[in-house]
């Protein structure tokens, strides 16, 4: 059984209309590289990365959801089990701001209560083709209390520190539950010799 | 040599079955089921009968085709060519306003445009022109043309650039927009992607996808010229228009794709001619038999998708127990990997080529589509031995990007399941 080589497992999920860019933003982040046409994703999509936040090694299993209407009863499935969940929509395009709503309401009746929510506005490099200002972004994830950031997986703008504020939101939820002690036999776990860890197996 | 009169062999056993007056139907099945040879277009006739759309006697053969490409031909007057712009007012808020039905369909088309721009982009064969466009939509000044009315959100900057369109916003966008910035980032990624030493082999399907995609857009052609993409596009719309109840679902374009691709390319001029209209019957008759894969309300019905998995479950349980259980343990849900592969009947995990000898075995399956089935279990049997030894999230991996195998070693997997 291959060794764990990361302190923390978070769970992410990627939702959002169709054609919003997910697919993308996740290939940026995960393979730093960028393509304007992807296969639609059917049903669900899965890409892993670890990432080091405040000297941990934290592993980010992401799962990337197909945007249609038909795949909600397969997606809604993975919402309970996800740490973190990045909600997309396209700033050239209305329909999928107007959405953003309609997708909370999803997140709300089947996620985690204390789930970490980020709202992504993505295509920011298409400025000419914006529909929706910056603004209207905020003021509805104020609205919500929810984090915003605008991005684009295109000019690699913002990616990687979104998927970092996210890992940190919830980094800070999970410290918080623990022990002071904690932070000490991290460190000593993260020696080289350190005991195999308990849940060693899936990852 | 051998080989070769083994082919020749093949295609005069199909060449004789095709000849009789009245095919027999389950003789055609079982020859196709080893695979139809790519010659003189046999692949795209079998196909046609055994979709039901080419009847079994020979006789009634061509008026039948005759009838149904005039049919089609009429489809396309009907809903696409006639129809000026919506006839009352845009603000009519009844729900049987034109406006109102040309608002919900250009939703539709939306979705459309957006799949079938990203359907099979590691070969150019959808982004070039084909032979026979359909004269009265690509003469008509753009005003036919179904991706000109969803254009205002969709037109992508590589249109703009191919186009030559919008010189001025290309010129004024800091260089964002311009061709060598995008030949300068993708040289950038490719050095990043080195330096980093990423999991080359892992990538290289991504990668693969992705530089055919750097050389090829999905861009509309000229007028009087019409990308194969753009065909797709109109059999998906009118599907959709005539199929009120279940509509355009995402994946449909994955099922139409490699039907039109065999049609498209027949050695018969004449077949090809008439690709589009009878790509539109065969994939309307196909969807008769897995549409409820598409309809999420049928998911748990004995012919919905769940059901589907399930069974697929059941049959590497009984087949591996070993990996079975390995999966289990690590909750590795069907609908993880599976749920893509039946919906879609493997045509997103395979290369096209490989797709089209799968779905030769499908389609001659009597009962449709139990050998699907199968197949999905001998994929998951032959890859065992690295589910065993893998974790969660390398075997969720491994069976979202299936490595590419020989096929017939799969389904000769898939037959010794089958009839153990």
């Amino acid at each position: 059984m291959a060794k764990k080589t990361y302190d923390l497992l978070f769970k992410l999920l990627l939702i959002g209309d169709s054609g919003v860019g997910k697919t993308c933003i996740l290939f940026r982040f995960s393979d730093n590289h960028f393509t304007t046409t992807f296969i639609s994703t059917i049903g669900i999509d899965f890409k892993i990365k670890t990432v080091e936040l405040r000297g941990k090694k934290i592993k980010l299993q992401i799962w990337d959801t197909a945007g249609q209407e038909r795949f909600h009863t397969i997606t809604t499935s993975y919402y309970r089990g996800a740490m973190g969940i990045m909600l997309v929509y396209d700033i050239t395009n209305e329909k999928t701001f107007d959405d953003i709503v309609k997708w909370l309401r999803n997140i709300d009746e089947h996620a985690n209560e204390d789930v970490e929510k980020m709202i992504l506005g993505n295509k920011c490099d298409m400025e000419e083709k914006r529909v929706v200002s910056k603004e209207r972004g905020e003021a509805i994830a104020r609205e919500h209390g929810i984090r915003f950031m605008e991005t684009s997986a295109k000019s690699n703008i913002n990616i990687e520190r979104a998927f970092s504020e996210l890992a940190e939101a919830i980094l800070d939820k999970t410290a918080g539950r623990e022990a002071d002690a904690d932070a000490a036999r991290i460190a000593v776990e993260r020696r080289p010799s350190r005991a195999p860890p308990a849940r060693a197996c899936c990852s | 040599m051998d080989k070769c009169i083994e082919i020749i062999k093949g295609i005069k056993a199909f060449e004789e079955i095709l000849e009789q007056d009245v095919i027999d139907i389950k003789e055609l099945q079982k020859l196709a089921f080893n695979g139809v040879p790519d010659d003189k277009g046999l692949r795209s006739l079998v196909w046609r009968i055994l979709l039901h759309y080419v009847p079994k006697e020979k006789s009634a053969r061509e008026s039948t085709l005759f009838k149904k490409r005039q049919l089609y031909k009429q489809f396309i007057d009907e809903i696409i060519v006639s129809p000026g712009g919506p006839a009352d007012h845009p603000l009519n808020i009844s729900p049987d306003s034109s406006w109102s039905t040309y608002f919900k369909d250009n939703e539709v088309l939306l979705q459309i445009d957006k799949d079938v721009r990203r359907l099979c982009p590691d070969i150019s064969f959808f982004q070039s022109a084909t032979e026979f466009p359909c004269l009265e939509i690509v003469n008509s000044n753009g005003v036919k043309r179904l991706h000109k009315r969803v254009e205002q959100s969709v037109l992508k900057y590589s249109t703009l650039e191919r186009r030559g369109l919008g010189v001025a916003k290309i010129v004024n966008s800091n260089g964002v927009k311009r061709l060598h910035k995008r030949v300068e980032q993708s040289v950038l990624k490719y050095s990043t992607l080195e330096r980093r030493g990423l999991g080359v082999a892992k990538l290289s399907n991504e990668i693969r996808r992705s530089e055919s995609i750097t050389t090829g857009d999905y861009a509309p052609l000229n007028e009087g010229c019409e990308a194969h993409w753009e065909v797709v596009e109109r059999m998906l719309f009118l599907y959709a228009k005539l199929n009120p109840g279940q509509g355009y679902v995402q994946g449909m374009n994955e099922i139409i794709g490699p039907i039109y691709h065999t049609f498209a390319i027949d050695a018969n001029k004449d077949y090809r001619e008439h690709a589009e209209a009878d790509c539109f019957f065969c994939f309307t008759n196909l969807m008769a038999e897995i549409r409820d894969f598409f309809i999420r309300t049928l998911d748990e019905a004995e012919s919905g998708i769940n059901y589907m998995m399930s069974k697929l479950s059941e049959c590497v349980k009984r087949n591996d127990r070993a990996v079975w259980d390995r999966m289990e343990r690590q909750e590795l849900r069907p609908q993880y990997y599976s749920f893509r592969w039946l919906t879609l009947l493997l045509s997103q995990e395979f290369s096209l080529p490989d797709v089209e000898r799968f779905w030769d075995s499908l389609f001659a399956d009597p009962h449709r589509f139990n050998f699907l089935i199968y197949i999905c279990c001998a994929m998951i049997l032959l890859v065992r031995d690295d589910i065993l030894s893998g974790d969660f999230a390398s075997n969720v991996k491994l069976l979202q990007n299936f490595p590419p195998m020989d096929v017939s070693l799969i389904l000769n997997k898939a037959v010794d399941i089958s009839t153990r």
